[in-house]
């Protein structure tokens, strides 16, 4: 059994700000996959759907206590805060503040659970080793039933992940990028073929645990939430559509739940590493997301998505606006007699819009007003969509006319269009400059001279 | 023809009863009406009755609008009855009127394009919506001698909807919430089955008194809310669209 040196000079809070600073670049954060409830006998369920209990300054979820359990590291990944050439306040934590933290956090509604990634300590071995003992004593002695995401340290003993594997409910191993060659200009300590071991290993592992819950029902479950990876997305040159063949790839041949894709945030400085002046690739992580959901549940594939020959997502148009717009042939559809599958594929109708559709038809005809109530956003699926072989209004189904109107409607996008400077001007638009009022200026407004 | 107004206890007892009464005036549904709460802006040439919960026969409704309906649509009556709005008697009777006339009752939920079925689905979906809210954002905060204390303020009745979800997960913790709006408590004693209290006086200061740890994970909380956002994608905007404002009063991690 391993055993930590200890430095009791850290607070916990110190040790709490330096490691959650340190997990913070870590993106997947939800608590979904499995449903589980309590036994009774200690703290904690699960909902399939997950929990996001708070909501950060930038907008993303806190679901789950994010930590590494040290961010000391003998690596060297280029792109990474805590590589070992850093100088930055290292800590780590005991299992016991670990179990301590997430039991109180827990019981207050705080979080949904432990996320526990770490870096690399000595060795794989026994960094792997250290995750496992700090959840084993969760699960077994604090009696913890609520949701568990660990990673699964590549290069670390296979017996090891097997027997985390036992206690998570989510493990992942980052790809970090998409090609064996930007990871090994990036991440010279890191090999392809170590990641894509632990991955395949727990994806079989998986498949032997479903085998044996048929026979057992009481069989211990192992990573009943699946994996998960994540790679960075803009620090290294590959275009869109190399790494959405890489997510489909993760989803068919290794049945990941997720692929997280993190926008490059720059934390060092290094000759390998792009400029980036205008911040994260906000629009293009967000372009991915949008592809991702559709190649998850809309039952697309990538080469349907993008090309050789155009390989990189319309910045101005949602992927999914993007492919009608190239197979106009195919609209507009008649929502009264189309299949779920092409329902699924008209802009502004979603998965559960599609459902409701094909639910409420066999009542009668749905007509354009139905249609709202359903939820189906009609400023964008008007033109693709006929109701009882009628179009809404009087429109062309035609690529210019119809992406013309598409861009009026405002796309929500989940933060400022940055990098992105597109804009209608207007006679009326002061383009935000404005000047605050001068001393002398203030009688006049009152005197309604201004 | 006359038409008449039924006025019920806003409950799910004093609703079903009144869809009961309904049932047993026989006439024609489209001049019967229910509301609920008081009545309000009298209407000539109609009836008013007041009708008084009783538990008999609301239970006879609900076993009989499980039966005809399916459980989907009964749960989803049941979340719709605990919304805040003044129509949901009406909109669930009718929704009821509507699924025992068609063969199939279970398929009712799926007839958005009938208004009454439409504002069931509404007012279901909207409680749902708020309690899983809930679900996320209330914070419970330790007191003296080791309660657990959470008070929230719900625009809908969702404390039936929270509890169980807590009860199983804090199975071994004394805890309570407690809807200020409603003036409402449910409790949960440790290992035991949770109940509701009403109009329950109690003095605010007993809630404040927290336990020796309490400020401590406090504090932890909020630097961990803190430090774990990247300030390279500062997005407030963001932030208040996933949580809105009028949670955060609720919510340690914004408090000080």
């Amino acid at each position: 059994m391993v055993q930590l040196k200890v430095t009791e000079e850290q607070g916990i809070m110190e040790k709490l700000g330096i490691l959650t600073d340190a997990a913070k670049y870590d993106v997947a954060c939800t608590s979904s996959g499995v449903d589980r409830r309590g036994d009774g006998t200690g703290m904690g369920n699960t909902l399939a759907a997950g929990i996001c209990h708070s909501f950060g300054t930038d907008g993303r979820c806190i679901s789950l206590l994010k930590i590494l359990f040290t961010n000391e590291c003998i690596y060297d990944c280029k792109y990474c805060i805590n590589r070992k050439s850093n100088d930055v306040p290292r800590a780590s934590f005991t299992p016991d503040e670990v179990c301590t933290l997430t039991m109180e956090f827990y019981k207050r509604n705080y979080i949904e659970g432990l996320f526990l990634s770490s870096g690399i300590l000595y060795h794989p071995d026994f960094t792997m080793e250290l995750i496992y003992q700090t959840v084993y004593k969760l699960r077994q002695e604090c009696r913890f039933q609520g949701y568990v995401h660990v990673k699964a340290i590549p290069g670390a003993d296979p017996a090891l992940i097997q027997k985390t594997g036992f206690l998570a409910d989510r493990m992942s191993v980052n790809l970090e990028l998409p090609t064996a060659e930007s990871l090994c200009r990036l991440a010279p300590n890191k090999h392809r073929k170590n990641i894509l071991a632990p991955m395949r290993q727990i994806q079989n592992g998986i498949h032997a645990n479903k085998n044996e819950l048929t026979l057992y029902r009481s069989a211990p479950r192992f990573v009943a939430a699946g994996q998960s990876t994540q790679m960075i997305v803009g620090a290294t040159p590959e275009n869109d559509f190399q790494i959405m063949s890489v997510a489909e790839n993760l989803y068919r041949k290794f049945e990941l739940k997720r692929v997280f894709y993190s926008a490059f945030v720059k934390v060092n400085e290094d000759k390998e590493l792009p400029a980036l002046a205008e911040g994260p690739p906000l629009l293009r992580e967000h372009r991915l997301y949008q592809a991702d959901w559709l190649l998850r549940f809309y039952g697309f594939t990538a080469d349907e998505l993008l090309s050789e020959k155009r390989p990189n997502f319309n910045i101005m148009l949602d992927p999914k606006a993007d492919w009608a717009l190239r197979h106009l042939e195919l609209f507009p559809v008649e929502i009264n007699r189309a299949d779920y599958q092409m329902l699924l594929r008209i802009p502004g109708i979603g998965v559960k819009s599609a459902q409701r559709i094909v639910r409420a038809r066999k009542n009668g005809a749905l007509r354009f007003e139905d249609l709202k109530k359903i939820g189906v956003v009609l400023k964008r699926a008007l033109y693709f969509i006929t109701c009882g072989g009628r179009m809404m209004y009087n429109t062309k189904v035609e690529e210019d006319y119809i992406t013309r109107n598409l861009l009026n409607v405002e796309e929500k996008l989940p933060f400022d269009k940055d990098g992105m400077t597109y804009r209608q001007l207007s006679l009326f638009d002061d383009m935000k400059v404005t000047m605050p009022p001068r001393q002398e200026d203030l009688p006049k407004t009152v005197l309604g001279q201004i | 023809m006359e038409e008449y107004f039924l006025i019920c206890r806003d409950s799910p007892e004093g609703i079903f009863t009144g869809i009961y009464e309904a049932y047993a005036m026989r006439r024609p549904h489209d001049s019967i009406h229910i509301q609920v709460g008081e009545e309000e802006n009298l209407r000539l040439f109609a009836v008013y009755r007041h009708v008084e919960p009783d538990r008999e026969k609301s239970l006879r409704v609900s076993a009989t609008l499980e039966r005809r309906l399916g459980a989907e649509a009964y749960i989803e009556i049941c979340c719709a009855l605990a919304a805040q709005d003044g129509e949901k008697g009406e909109a669930v009777y009718k929704t009821v009127v509507c699924g025992f006339k068609r063969k199939d009752g279970r398929q009712v939920m799926g007839d958005l394009s009938n208004p009454y079925v439409h504002k069931v689905f509404e007012l279901a979906r909207s409680v749902k919506n708020e309690a899983h809210h809930w679900k996320e954002f209330l914070r419970f905060q330790e007191l003296e001698g080791g309660m657990l204390f959470s008070k929230i303020g719900p625009k809908n009745n969702v404390l039936t909807f929270l509890m169980p979800h807590f009860s199983d997960r804090l199975p071994l913790l004394n805890f309570m919430i407690y809807d200020e709006n409603r003036n409402l408590f449910a409790v949960h004693p440790a290992s035991g089955e949770w109940y509701l209290v009403s109009d329950m006086q109690v003095r605010e200061e007993r809630f404040q008194t927290y336990s020796g740890d309490e400020t401590k994970y406090q504090e932890l909380f909020r630097h961990f809310c803190k430090t774990i956002a990247i300030k390279e994608r500062k997005n407030l905007k963001l932030q208040r669209n996933m949580l809105p404002l009028w949670f955060q009063e609720y919510m340690v991690e914004f408090g000080e």
